[in-house]
C-alpha cells in the first residue's frame, strides 16, 4: 500500500495506453480494450508462449515479439495494425487449422470457440491444403466429467498448466514433439475437484464436460450473472439458461473470490432447480393428508394457524429455523415477521461437508454468514442445540421451518421426535419430504436461480444473485411469503421490494450499514468489518 | 438480382407494374379473341414448377435410413420465424450427434429457405412438396419421422443448390 505501483505509458498504433509497471504487454493491451488474438495466455496461469498468435512489432526489436511474455516499458512503441503482424497471425492460424477437423457442427464449443472467432477475424478465409488431415483420438473418456478430442486440440497447454498450477494434480501432459505432439493423460485419470475448469480454459472444443456434451448450442443460451449457491465461498458464476431451463453453470471472474474457477460439485449442482419433484403449489393439511391449495388460501391458513397457536400457547413458544439458502433480504424480512409475531427463538441449521484450501468451504450453503450478520442467530452452532433442547423441554411448541436442512444435520431420530410432537409446524421447502407430512401448511420455496437478491459469503462479501428462470404466474418467492404473512398477522401493507428492504436493512447499527444497494457491483462489496 | 438493384425506386415500381399491365392486356386480348377460362383447375391440372421452387423444408435421409442432420442448430438459429425445434443427443456413430427431436411448425414456416442455406451438411432441403394443409394445428407440427425424405428424391433441389450457391 505504501508504495503505489508506478504506471508506464506505451504507444500502440498511435494510441497511448497506461499500464502498471511490470505488467505484460498483452494484458496491458487487453485491459485497454484492444482486440489482440491469443490462445495460450491466461491471466490466472503461468506464461507459456507456445501459441505465437499474440506477436506484435516493437520499435527497436529486430523481430516480432510475443506480447504475452514482454513486459511493458515506459515509452515503448508497439505496432499491431501492421502488415507483418497481420501476415504472421494469418500464418499461425493457418498452421493451427492445418490438421483441425471440421467438427464445428458437432462441437460443443462452436459459437464461443476462440479458433472460430480468431480465424474469422484474423485468419485467411480459405484452406490451401490438399493433404488428408491427421487422425487422432476422439471422445476419449479421460475423467469422471471430461471428454478429450485430440484432433481439436491446438496444444496451447492451458489445461496442462491448470492441472499443474491450480488443481496441483498433474493429470494432463503433451506427449511427442513437433506435429506428432498430442495431449493425453498418463498414469491417472483427470479426476479432481476442479477438473471441469479445463473445459473453460480450453480455447477450443478439445476438452468438453460430459454434463454439457451435445445438449444445447451456446448461441441459444442466455447468461445471467449470479453466485454459486452450493457453499459459503460464493464463487461468481454465469447461469446459462434457455427454454426455461438451466443448461450449465460456468465460473465468472472475480479476483477477490474465485479468480476464474469453480469446483465441479458447485458446477453440477443446478439440477434441483428443474427437478420435477419440486413443490408446484402450497400444500395444506386436510382430512386425508396434505392437499394442494391456492397461494392465497394457503397463506391465509398459515397466518390463521400461527395466530391460533399464539393465542393458545403464547408467542414465546413459537420457534423458527432460518435458512442459510435464502438471501439477505429474505432473511431480514423473516426476522421482521418473527418480531411482529413475537416469536421466542431462532436458530439455523447449516449443512456441512468437506473443505479444501482452494475454494471449497465446509458450509454447504451460500448465505450462512448473512443470517449471522443480520443478527438473527448467534452462538457456535447458530443456536441449534439450544433450540432442539427447548423443543424437547416443551418450551418451544411450534416451529416455522425454512428449508430442509434440519433434516440433514445427522440427528434424524431426535429431529423426528421433535417434529412429531409439535403443536404447530409450518414448512417452506423445495420438495415435499415425508417428514413435512405433519405440517399445517407447506409452502414451496424458490431457488437461487428464480429470484434476485444478495448473499453474504464466508468472508463477508455481499454479492448479487440474478434471476435466470421465470416462476409460474401467481408464484410467491420466499420473501413475498414472509411479507404476506407479516402483513396478515400485524395489519401492515408492506411490499417485498428489494431496494426498500435493503434500505431498511442497512439502517444505523446494522452490520450492513454503509453499503448502498446500487454500490454492489458485479464483484460484490464487503460488509463492514469484513 | 439486377432487377432489384435499380437506384431509382420509381423505376423499380414501374417495372413491377409493367408485369401486371402486360398480363392485363395480354389476357384482355385472349378474352376478346374468345377465351373464357383463365384458371388452372387444381388439383386435376397442375403447373410445371421451376427447379428453383421452395416447397416445405424436409430432412435428407441417407441410404441407411438415418438422417443426415447432426443437430448443429444452425437452421434453428437462422430461421426467422423460429419454427424449428431441435433437441440433440449423442450417438455411437462417427458423427457423434443426431437430432433426438426435430420439429418444424409448418403453420409458421414461410418457405424462405434460410434453414437450407445455413445447413453445413446439406441435411435440410426445400422439397417440392407444397400440399401440406391439415385439419388441425397439431397436424401442422411435423416431427422428424414425417420430415425424412430419401436423398435421391431431393435431387432436383440439391442439383439446383450446388449449381447456384457457393458451397
Ligand atoms: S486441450 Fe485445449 S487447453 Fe489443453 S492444450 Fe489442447 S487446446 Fe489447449
Ligand atoms: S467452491 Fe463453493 S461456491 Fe465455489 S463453486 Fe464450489 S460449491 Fe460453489
Ligand atoms: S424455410 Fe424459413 S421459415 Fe421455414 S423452417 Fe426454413 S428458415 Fe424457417
Ligand atoms: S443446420 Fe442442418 S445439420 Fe444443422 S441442425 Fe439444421 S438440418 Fe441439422
Ligand atoms: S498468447 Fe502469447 S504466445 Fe500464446
Amino acid at each position: 500500500m505504501s508504495n503505489p505501483v508506478k504506471t508506464v505509458k506505451v504507444t500502440v498504433d498511435n494510441q497511448v495506453i497506461e499500464a502498471p509497471e511490470g505488467a505484460t504487454l498483452l494484458q496491458a493491451m487487453l485491459d485497454a480494450g484492444l482486440d489482440i488474438p491469443h490462445y495460450c495466455y491466461h491471466p490466472k496461469l503461468s506464461i507459456d508462449g507456445s501459441c505465437r498468435l499474440c506477436q506484435v512489432k516493437i520499435d527497436g526489436m529486430p523481430k516480432l515479439q510475443i506480447s504475452c511474455n514482454t513486459q511493458v516499458r515506459d515509452g515503448m512503441v508497439v505496432h499491431v495494425a501492421d502488415p507483418e503482424v497481420e501476415m504472421t497471425r494469418k500464418g499461425v492460424l493457418e498452421l493451427l487449422l492445418l490438421n483441425h477437423p471440421l467438427d464445428c457442427p458437432i462441437c460443443d464449443k462452436a459459437g464461443e470457440c476462440w479458433l472460430q472467432n480468431f480465424s474469422m477475424r484474423f485468419g485467411a478465409r480459405h484452406a490451401r491444403t490438399i493433404d488428408t488431415r491427421r487422425k487422432r483420438g476422439k471422445r476419449l473418456d479421460i475423467g469422471e466429467q471430461i471428454l478429450l478430442d485430440q484432433e481439436r486440440c491446438i496444444l496451447c497447454r492451458r489445461c496442462v498448466r491448470f492441472c499443474r498450477e491450480i488443481s496441483k494434480s498433474n493429470e494432463l501432459f503433451i506427449f511427442g514433439n513437433g506435429d506428432q505432439s498430442v495431449l493425453d493423460i498418463y498414469d491417472q485419470r483427470l479426476d479432481n475437484d476442479y477438473s471441469m475448469n479445463v473445459a473453460d480454459v480450453c480455447p477450443v472444443g478439445a476438452l468438453e464436460t460430459k454434463d454439457f456434451h451435445h445438449r444445447m448450442r451456446v448461441w441459444f443460451l442466455e447468461d445471467t450473472a449470479s453466485v454459486c449457491p452450493s457453499c459459503s465461498n460464493g464463487c461468481n458464476i454465469m447461469i446459462s439458461s434457455a427454454r426455461g431451463k438451466i443448461w450449465r453453470l460456468t465460473p465468472r471472474r472475480n479476483d477477490a473470490v474465485n479468480d476464474t474457477w469453480m469446483c465441479d460439485a458447485g458446477r453440477l449442482n443446478y439440477k434441483f432447480v428443474g427437478d420435477p419433484a419440486r413443490l408446484r403449489a402450497p400444500m395444506v393439511a386436510g382430512e386425508g393428508g396434505p392437499a394442494e391449495a391456492g397461494w392465497d388460501e394457503a397463506l391465509k391458513r398459515a397466518a390463521g394457524a400461527i395466530a391460533d397457536f399464539v393465542k393458545r400457547n403464547g408467542a414465546r413458544t413459537l420457534g423458527a429455523i432460518a435458512s442459510p439458502h435464502l438471501t439477505n433480504e429474505e432473511n431480514f424480512r423473516f426476522g421482521e415477521m418473527l418480531r411482529a409475531i413475537g416469536a421466542g427463538r431462532i436458530a439455523m441449521a447449516v449443512p456441512r461437508g468437506r473443505q479444501d484450501d482452494l475454494l471449497i468451504k465446509a458450509e454447504k450453503a451460500a448465505n450462512a454468514r448473512g443470517v449471522r450478520e443480520l443478527g438473527l442467530v448467534s452462538g457456535e452452532d447458530d443456536g441449534l442445540e439450544a433450540m432442539l433442547r427447548a423443543c424437547e423441554a416443551d418450551e418451544i411448541r411450534g416451529l416455522y421451518v425454512c428449508g430442509g436442512d434440519l433434516l440433514e444435520i445427522g440427528q434424524k431420530e431426535r429431529v423426528d421426535a421433535i417434529l412429531g410432537k409439535l403443536d404447530l409446524l409450518i414448512v417452506q421447502d423445495l420438495t415435499m419430504r415425508p417428514r413435512h407430512g405433519r405440517a399445517a401448511v407447506t409452502l414451496p420455496a424458490t431457488t437461487f436461480a428464480e429470484k434476485e437478491g444478495t448473499f453474504t459469503n464466508h468472508a463477508g462479501r455481499v454479492q448479487r444473485i440474478g434471476r435466470a428462470i421465470a416462476t409460474p404466474p401467481g408464484w410467491r418467492t420466499d420473501g413475498e411469503i414472509f411479507t404476506a404473512l407479516m402483513n396478515e398477522l400485524s395489519d401492515r401493507t408492506e411490499q417485498f421490494e428489494l431496494a426498500a428492504v435493503w434500505a431498511a436493512m442497512t439502517r444505523d447499527g446494522s452490520r450492513f450499514a454503509g453499503v448502498a444497494f446500487d454500490s454492489i457491483g458485479p464483484e460484490g462489496a464487503p460488509v463492514a468489518g469484513a | 438480382m439486377a432487377t432489384f438493384s435499380s437506384a431509382n425506386p420509381w423505376i423499380a415500381i414501374l417495372k413491377g407494374l409493367w408485369v401486371s399491365i402486360r398480363h392485363f392486356f395480354g389476357n384482355l386480348g385472349l378474352f376478346l379473341r374468345g377465351r373464357q377460362d383463365f384458371a388452372i383447375h387444381f388439383p386435376e391440372q397442375r403447373l410445371v414448377q421451376p427447379p428453383a421452387l421452395r416447397g416445405m423444408p424436409v430432412l435428407a435421409q441417407m441410404a441407411d435410413g438415418k438422417e443426415r442432420c447432426v443437430a448443429c442448430g444452425l437452421c434453428e438459429w437462422a430461421c426467422p420465424t423460429s419454427c424449428i425445434t431441435i433437441y440433440p443427443a449423442e450417438t455411437a456413430d462417427e458423427v457423434e450427434r443426431y437430432p433426438e427431436i426435430f420439429d418444424i411448425d409448418m403453420s409458421r414456416c414461410m418457405f424462405c429457405g434460410l434453414c437450407e442455406e445455413a445447413c453445413p451438411e446439406e441435411a435440410i432441403i426445400m422439397s417440392r412438396q407444397i400440399e401440406i394443409a391439415s385439419y388441425s394445428r397439431r397436424g401442422s407440427l411435423w416431427h422428424k419421422a414425417d420430415l425424412l425424405v430419401p436423398v435421391n428424391q431431393l435431387k432436383t433441389r440439391t442439383d439446383y443448390l450446388r449449381r447456384n450457391y457457393e458451397r
